[in-house]
């Protein structure tokens, strides 16, 4: 078991077999390569990724079913080749990957989602990435709705 | 906004170093080439839009802000 401080949960213990490497980072947090997912009964269904190399950096996100129920992947195959996945068909959400929209929480501003560029997690490898959508069909600020939230269908 | 038509293989000038050539176009797209000096930064607007955001998402909560922050994303 290795320890990591956190932003929010104070000092966490976690298994190197829980880690996600994102092999090139985040856009704009290209040297942030690894994190843990942590999810937590009270703040259910959103989940907390936290960076392990750096202990103020951890983003609020939400399933992206939760988001939206039929949303649809559009991944690359260059994307799908880095997390080691079949790149001639998308992979199967839930099964294969998991995946996330990264939330936006500010002051006096709605909460929003981006769907244009979700994470998505391969279970097998724990390899990551974001994946940003070449097409235009969701949007980076995806309103939060509220109702969408209940009952958390992880 | 600007908008000039191009066939393949025309191109436009933006300045006096940075050259846009329409190389091809597909039902899928148009592939387009451009030459600029190596300190343009040339960025997918989808790249950039990325970028901007999870910086914004990164700002989250203060730790001492997270349970009214979420009190907001739970209604």
């Amino acid at each position: 078991m290795s320890c990591v401080q956190t932003k929010y949960f104070g000092l966490l213990e976690y298994r190197e077999d829980a880690v996600f490497e994102f092999p090139g980072g985040l856009p704009a947090f290209e040297n942030e390569q690894r994190f843990v997912l942590i999810e937590s009964p009270r703040y259910g269904p959103l989940v907390f990724l936290q960076s392990l190399e750096t202990s103020s950096l951890c983003f609020l996100a939400l399933p992206i079913q939760v988001l939206d129920r039929n949303y649809r992947l559009a991944m690359g195959s260059e994307d799908l080749k880095t997390l080691g996945l079949d790149s001639k068909r998308q992979p199967e959400l839930g099964n294969e990957v998991v995946v996330l929209g990264l939330v936006s929480v500010q002051e006096d501003e709605p909460a929003t989602a981006n769907l244009m560029a979700p994470l998505v997690m391969n279970l097998k490898n724990r390899r990551a990435l974001q994946a940003i959508r070449e097409d235009s069909l969701y949007s980076h600020q995806h309103p939060i709705e509220q109702r969408g939230m209940e009952g958390g269908a992880c | 906004m600007l908008v000039l038509g191009r066939r393949t293989g025309e191109s436009l000038l933006i300045g006096d170093d940075i050259e846009i050539e329409l190389l091809a176009v597909s039902a899928q797209g148009a592939k387009i080439g451009i030459r600029a000096p190596r300190e343009t930064v040339i960025l997918r607007k989808e790249l950039k839009i990325t970028q901007l955001q999870n910086e914004s998402a990164a700002r989250g909560p203060a730790v001492s802000e997270l349970e009214r922050a979420l009190a907001k994303l739970q209604g």
